[in-house]
């Protein structure tokens, strides 16, 4: 008797696993695959276009500081206005520079970080951005709070996960999978299933990952949404009045330059690598500077104030409450950007073998539950119009 | 699994029997729909569309002369317990943002440069602000722009509402403000 309710326990639990993310498998499916493209996004664009790559001139030349990079951006382009400096994740890309022409455009431009030569200007198709989109949030605008894609793909986190944990139930002894070999030759029910187990064993660390991150979008969404906060970075507060010298001739007051603003920053603050540089917005702005510590998913940041040479703000790693430790290092551990090209290329392949899960999941689907559907729909048919032969039902019981 | 499963009683089930596949259709529709709106704002924050909507150009504050766009045309957006906000772009004229030390936006004359209003970020060729609405604003309210020199002097001129955004006009009718 109770062998009779466990089994039906676990039938039950079968049948949860199997209609999942059924209805909307495909949606399913180019979300894990968007997901994928989008974690080697950035090393896609860099095979594609070589003004991204930071191509040393000869082997001997050395990377430029901020500083003589922006004098060398202003003696090729007098005009051109620079925001922001930043060097992604890797020496061997370029640094992107957003700037603002006379015009009043606002493109990013590629810098080589040996010679401060611009190297092109980002592509009005973005791929690396539009992946993110339409992986992230479904390419809904923002018009209101988060986006309503946001909320559709970050949703999927809770089927995602309760997909994980009865797949778990269902696969007796999974911890013995990890070396069964895919049976070859017994019919593609048999081999698909044997490939939906195996991958599934070897990424339970990985579905868990992405499940529990998606979940925390889908939180973030509701918390922000609602004006709830669980972050302790200050607000910095614009420069006071009485810092902004005023000049007689009307001529800017000067400020430091940038390797100066580097220099007071990683001095006061041991350990920050900056990696990026916003200069002031406006006569009352700090320059802002930012980069990782010791703890490769967060980011540092200060504020150097450019009349004053001091820091006036800053927020650490040693700043963060426990729990921002917790939510600030989801989106790192969702998108695997926190530990350079070998993080990237793991998650991009459990990225691509989760999205095989999911096909892999359809195609068992269709030779079974679709079949008995269909069976019993057929059934139905016949009962209505009882002049036709009875063919067999085309039912398999396979676990 | 295969259980024979029982007829689907309900036209409803059999409906969702029958079409719940066609889901994935409807949700692939939604990113191709909003693509063209997607690029649209790629360009529109690229500074490729000019300025912004509705731009009044050639206001002349002291010396300077400037353009003045909002950023889209809609009604100010809501942020929370912070109240309504309307973002608007501006652009000193080419050759003229020598000495200008900030610019800023507010609605009604300031009466001080303390109280100048929302300080505009960016470069003399596209700066933006966010400029907070009071549901209460009068709709025949007059914007005021305030220019400080690096020298300490301060200029101002103003641009009604109604034309530097009509929408915001239009928002503000269904907000029951004093006319």
């Amino acid at each position: 008797m109770a062998q009779q309710s466990k089994k039906s326990k676990s039938r039950l639990w079968f049948l949860v696993h199997s209609w999942l993310a059924l209805p909307i498998w495909f949606f399913v499916l180019i979300v894990c695959f968007t997901g994928m493209l989008a974690v080697v996004s950035q090393e896609i664009v860099w095979l594609a276009n070589p003004d991204v790559r930071a191509t040393k001139p000869n082997g001997d030349a050395q990377r430029l500081s901020y500083q003589q990079i922006l004098d060398a951006l202003h003696k090729a382009e007098p005009d051109m206005a620079v925001r922001s400096l930043r060097q992604p994740d890797g020496s061997h890309f370029a640094l992107s520079a957003a700037v603002t022409m006379p015009n009043g455009t606002s493109p990013t431009v590629y810098v080589n970080p040996y010679t401060g030569a611009i190297q092109g200007k980002r592509p009005d198709f973005d791929f690396e951005a539009f992946t993110r989109a339409l992986h992230g949030w479904w390419l809904v605008p923002f018009t209101n709070g988060f986006s309503w894609g946001w909320y559709l793909v970050s949703l999927l986190g809770l089927p995602m996960l309760a997909s994980l944990v009865t797949g778990l139930v269902v696969y007796k002894k999974f911890w013995k999978g990890f070396f069964k070999p895919v049976r070859t030759g017994h019919g593609s029910r048999i081999f698909w299933g044997d490939v939906h187990r195996l991958a599934g064993v070897w990424s339970i660390w990985f579905i868990a990952v992405i499940s529990i991150t998606g979940t925390w979008f889908l939180i973030q969404a509701i918390l922000a949404d609602n004006h709830i906060t669980l972050s302790t970075e200050p607000v910095v507060p614009v420069i006071a009045r009485e810092q902004v010298p005023q000049t007689v001739d009307g001529t800017p007051a000067p400020r430091i330059d940038m390797d100066e603003a580097v220099r007071i920053a990683t001095s006061q603050i041991p350990g920050l690598d900056i990696t990026s540089i916003f200069l002031p917005a406006t006569a009352y702005s700090h320059v802002s500077l930012s980069g990782r510590g010791w703890y490769p998913l967060m980011f540092q940041s200060a504020s150097v104030n450019p009349y004053t040479s001091k820091v006036d703000s800053q927020f650490l790693l040693s700043d963060r409450s426990t729990l921002e430790f917790v939510t600030e290092s989801m989106r790192p551990l969702h998108t695997g950007d926190f530990g350079g090209l070998a993080i990237k290329l793991i998650w991009a392949f459990f990225g691509l073998i989760l999205t095989l899960m999911v096909l892999s999941g359809l195609l068992i689907w269709t030779k079974r539950t679709a079949q008995a559907t269909a069976a019993a729909f057929k059934r139905g048919e016949r009962t209505s119009r009882p002049r036709q032969t009875l063919p067999k039902p085309a039912t398999e019981v396979q676990p | 699994m295969s259980q024979a499963r029982a007829l689907p009683a309900s036209p409803l089930k059999q409906f969702w029997l029958k079409w719940r596949f066609h889901l994935n259709i409807l949700l692939l529709l939604i990113p191709l729909g909003f693509m063209p709106k997607y690029f649209a704002d790629a360009r529109m924050f690229r500074g490729e569309n000019g300025l912004g909507v509705h731009q009044i150009s050639g206001i002349q504050v002291g010396r300077w002369s400037l353009d003045l766009a909002e950023l889209r045309n809609e009604a100010p957006r809501a942020n929370g317990p912070a109240g309504h906000f309307k973002t608007f772009n501006a652009a000193l004229c080419k050759t003229c943002d020598d000495g200008v030390k900030a610019i800023y936006l507010r609605i009604g004359k300031p009466r001080s440069l303390r109280a100048a209003g929302a300080i505009f970020f960016g470069t003399p060729y596209r700066m933006s602000t966010s400029l907070p609405i009071p549901p209460r604003t009068r709709p025949d309210a007059d914007i005021w722009i305030t220019i400080e020199g690096w020298d300490g002097s301060v200029h101002q001129a103003s641009v009604p509402l109604a034309k530097a955004s009509p929408a915001t006009l239009a928002w503000l009718n269904t907000q029951g403000g004093k006319k």
